[in-house]
């Protein structure tokens, strides 16, 4: 199929969105005819997910237009797009486990299958049933949900979409959180879909995946539509090339190398149940190292599993040489080892207390003689570390809930910094944080380095790494896939071997793998 | 470092959360208002005697209510205290009637076993994840049923003379129970506002998942807090039985929620994360006078009942409105 548009199952002309500080979409457009399925890539922040929000109705734009089957959408809700014949199906999903597949395909919609008073599950799970069957899959539709795999619990989602028989069926991420061998079944749904003439908009960085089921894609920098090409002509590296503009290389900075120290952590053939397959890597006292990977590859995965929130199946995980017998995270504090979170509000701050306590959270024993507090040295403590991070506050007894987003990374990064961190590991520290705090951040980062701390820092921002890191380890489905120094790689390079369409181009890694499954 | 000049100078010191303060400055104010009511109408409320009536009817709740509060304050709750007052009383019973146990020892071996009870409970919601209010059903139902079960529901008269005194007597007039009472609620103000375990029990209600990954050892203090309801459940129930002279099973009947309204109309949260210990103090002080001014003006004993269930939703409906206006804190 050609990228020319035939019947514009949804088309987007010249459309504009600004948030306050950012000019998200700078005049996109965009269309996908009937049957057809397009990749839509970019970067973090090139305008992918606002794109997305205003095709499925959730924003609307300043400017432009939206046509669904010619129709022009006046009013940009959810719920009005999605009657136009715009399905979305989001990363999380929104099933109710407790329910059976049918229950949750139709759900709210159980009124058209009454018997007297009462739900007929019957007639039910026989509509569900059909849906599923519409589109390849066959899953019992008496079946609780929860006894479903994950990818199963995808299909549900998305035929809960298709129970509205859309025009146009929007995934995004649809394939992070599957393992591999669950991504095929997925895949097959769409191909069906695609022939009874739905136009697909697959939001992914994953190569392989869009290889084969994308007939082509779209690439968005900065806001702007880059280029629309058909697949055949569009290798990963020629991708790459769209995606990262020519400022990839310009974004590293120079500074002089650093000189890291003995190894503080020491991961061997590290694995676990649902993710992680024998990963093998060091860091060193006083590096900055880089997890790099699409989102789904595993990075959160490993630092959970690093600081004892997940339990480990297989491998090692040494700090400073000495494998702890307890890996409980209040044990791995006492070794040294600090993580700060991805989502700071659900898991690093108490939000109701006040920033002071948060700061002295991991910390209690230092403030603390025979287990009462010292209000005094609570005081000083806070105080020293808030100024040191430049938290902008009032005042320190105000609840961390009132802080904006940067100063709240600021006062978990304060939290581990007061527990005397020496192995540092960071999930997206720079997510939703303003450019003056990200600045900081990184200043920080660097100065712990410099003072012989262990930085492992997961993000989703290439750029960030290539800024910040000596050494990237690229994560691809529960693996390390590749390793290299910063200074002698591109920001290309690494993003072609995340998103998996180029060889990876050091061989360290494989060669140490142990207990590896592929 | 570049940053540290600009931040010292916007940074000030913590001071006390002023919010908290407002809230407890409400209850006593609506503590105060109420007194003045009932001295203005209640004949005879406004008597030392009567006061200090009033001080012991609170104190068999209000021991068990500064353990409570700490549970509350960490997301949880007990609804078992109303039936391990019953158990400790008839166990107090078996043990110096049938075992001859001297006094001090049985007591001992009351409050050992309170503890422990409540720690087994305590262990089944940290290391089994059952909702605490799941495991002290149980308990609440089991408790009762050994207590009955251990006495074939029959109280135990505990004949000795100066046992009376921990539940009826006084010192320079002031009720022993209330005493206790008093040591009690001054103990725990300090644990809950002073004490890393406090500070813990905090972080764990506000968000048990970040105070995990912050190291705070989360199961073993919720283990605990169920302990310390267990044992302070005992000694009320010691202080009971001494009130009654017999180790009876037939007491405590609604005990657990007396406690919970106290602690809830002293501003805790169910959610978890927000209580003070000075605050219940105030709440069962609030249903206290209430009750008695209600009984001082001969008001029918149930219509007590219908009164005290109105407080605890005004209480909450007003704190809640509050909240809503000055856009901060939580519902309860």
């Amino acid at each position: 199929m050609s990228t020319a548009v035939k019947t514009g199952a949804i088309e987007a002309t010249a459309l504009v969105k600004s948030y306050p500080g950012v000019h998200a979409l700078k005049g996109v457009s965009f269309a996908v005819a009937a049957g057809e399925v397009r990749a839509l890539l970019g970067k973090n922040g090139a305008g992918k997910s606002t794109l997305v929000k205003i095709l499925s109705g959730a924003e609307a734009p300043d400017a432009g237009a939206l046509a669904v089957a010619g129709r022009t959408v006046d009013v940009f809700t959810p719920g009005h797009v999605n009657t136009l014949g715009v399905a979305t199906v989001h990363q999380e999903l929104s099933l109710v486990p407790e329910l059976s597949v049918g229950e949750n395909i139709l759900l709210g919609r159980w009124g058209g299958h009454r018997r007297g008073w009462f739900i007929d599950p019957q007639a039910v799970y026989r509509q569900a049933t059909a849906v599923l069957a519409a589109f390849g899959v066959e899953i019992d539709a008496a079946a609780k949900v929860r006894t479903l795999s994950i990818a199963q619990q995808q299909l549900v989602e998305i035929a809960r979409s298709l129970s509205f028989n859309p025009r146009v069926l929007i995934l995004d991420e649809p394939t992070s959180s599957l393992p591999a061998s669950e991504v095929e079944i997925l895949l097959r749904a769409i191909r069906v879909l695609s022939d009874r003439g739905v136009a697909v908009i697959y939001v992914s960085h994953r190569m392989d995946e869009i290889q084969r089921i994308a007939h082509s894609v779209t690439v968005l920098r900065d806001g702007r539509h880059i280029d629309t090409v058909p697949i055949a002509a569009a290798p990963t590296a020629e991708i790459v090339r769209l995606m990262t503009g020519e400022a990839g290389a310009a974004a590293q900075i120079h500074r002089a190398p650093r000189a890291p120290g003995t190894v503080a952590l020491g991961v061997r053939g590290l694995a676990t149940a649902t993710k992680l397959r024998g990963l093998n890597f060091d860091v060193r006292s006083g590096e900055i190292v880089g997890l790099a990977g699409l989102l789904g590859s595993g990075r959160t995965e490993l630092l959970r599993a690093l600081y004892g929130l997940d339990p480990i199946t297989a491998g090692r995980i040494e700090i400073f040489g000495r494998e702890p017998a307890d890996r409980s995270p209040r044990a791995m504090i006492r070794q040294g080892v600090g993580l700060a979170p991805e989502d700071r509000k659900k898991e690093g701050l108490v939000l109701d207390m006040s920033i002071a306590e948060n700061l002295v959270l991991s910390s209690l024993h230092k403030i603390a003689r025979r287990a009462m507090l010292s209000r005094r040295r609570q005081t000083q403590l806070s105080l020293r570390t808030a100024a040191r991070l430049a938290v902008k506050a009032a005042n320190l007894a105000d609840p961390v809930r009132t802080l904006s987003g940067g100063n709240q990374q600021k006062v978990v990064l304060g939290k581990c910094l007061n527990a005397d961190v020496k192995v540092f590991l960071l999930d997206e520290p720079t997510r939703g944080v303003d450019i003056d705090a990200k600045r900081q951040i990184y200043t920080l980062l660097e100065q712990l380095a410099a003072q012989g701390t262990a930085v492992l820092v997961a993000s989703s921002e290439m750029e960030e790494l290539m800024l910040l890191c000596d050494r990237l380890l690229i994560m691809k489905d529960g693996d390390i896939v590749g390793e290299c120094s910063v200074a002698q790689t591109d920001l290309a390079d690494v993003m072609a071997v995340a998103m998996g369409g180029a060889p990876s181009f050091t061989t360290e890694v494989g060669m140490t793998g142990v207990g590896r499954w592929t | 470092m570049d940053m540290t000049g600009e931040a010292a100078r916007i940074v000030s010191p913590p001071t006390r959360f002023g919010r908290l303060d407002a809230e407890i400055k409400g209850l006593l104010v609506a503590l105060l208002v109420l007194c003045a009511l009932a001295a203005l109408f209640a004949p005879n409320f406004a008597t030392t005697g009567n006061l200090l009536d009033v001080l012991r009817q609170t104190a068999f709740t209000g021991i068990i209510a500064c353990g409570m509060t700490l549970t509350i304050i960490a997301g949880e709750i007990d609804v078992s205290v109303g039936s391990a007052v019953a158990f400790s009383s008839a166990l107090f019973g078996i043990l110096t009637a049938s075992f001859h146990l001297p006094l001090p020892v049985a007591a001992l071996g009351v409050v050992a076993a309170g503890v422990a009870m409540g720690a087994g409970a305590g262990a089944m919601r940290a290391y089994f994840n059952i909702p605490s209010f799941i495991v002290t059903l149980a308990a609440f139902s089991a408790l009762r049923g050994a207590a009955t079960l251990m006495t074939d529901a029959i109280p135990i008269p505990i004949l000795d003379e100066g046992f009376g005194i921990w539940g009826g007597g006084a010192v320079l007039g002031v009720p022993v129970p209330a005493l206790i009472l008093l040591a009690t609620f001054a103990i725990f103000t300090v644990v809950a506002a002073r004490t890393t375990f406090g500070r813990s029990v905090y972080a764990i209600g506000g968000n048990a998942e970040a105070a995990h990954l912050s190291g705070i050892a989360v199961k073993r203090i919720r283990t605990v807090l169920f302990a310390l309801t267990g044992g302070l459940a005992a000694i009320s129930g010691l202080l009971m039985t001494s009130r009654l002279g017999s180790g009876n099973p037939n007491i405590g009947y609604g005990v657990e929620f007396a406690v919970i309204t106290s602690v809830i109309v002293g501003g805790a949260s169910l959610f978890g994360g927000k209580g003070s210990m000075l605050g219940t103090l105030l709440g069962g002080l609030f249903i206290a006078v209430l009750n008695n001014a209600m009984v001082l003006l001969g008001i029918n004993s149930y219509a007590q009942d219908v009164a005290n269930g109105i407080v605890v939703l005004l209480a909450v409906l007003v704190r809640m409105r509050l909240a809503g206006w000055t856009g901060t804190g939580r519902a309860t």
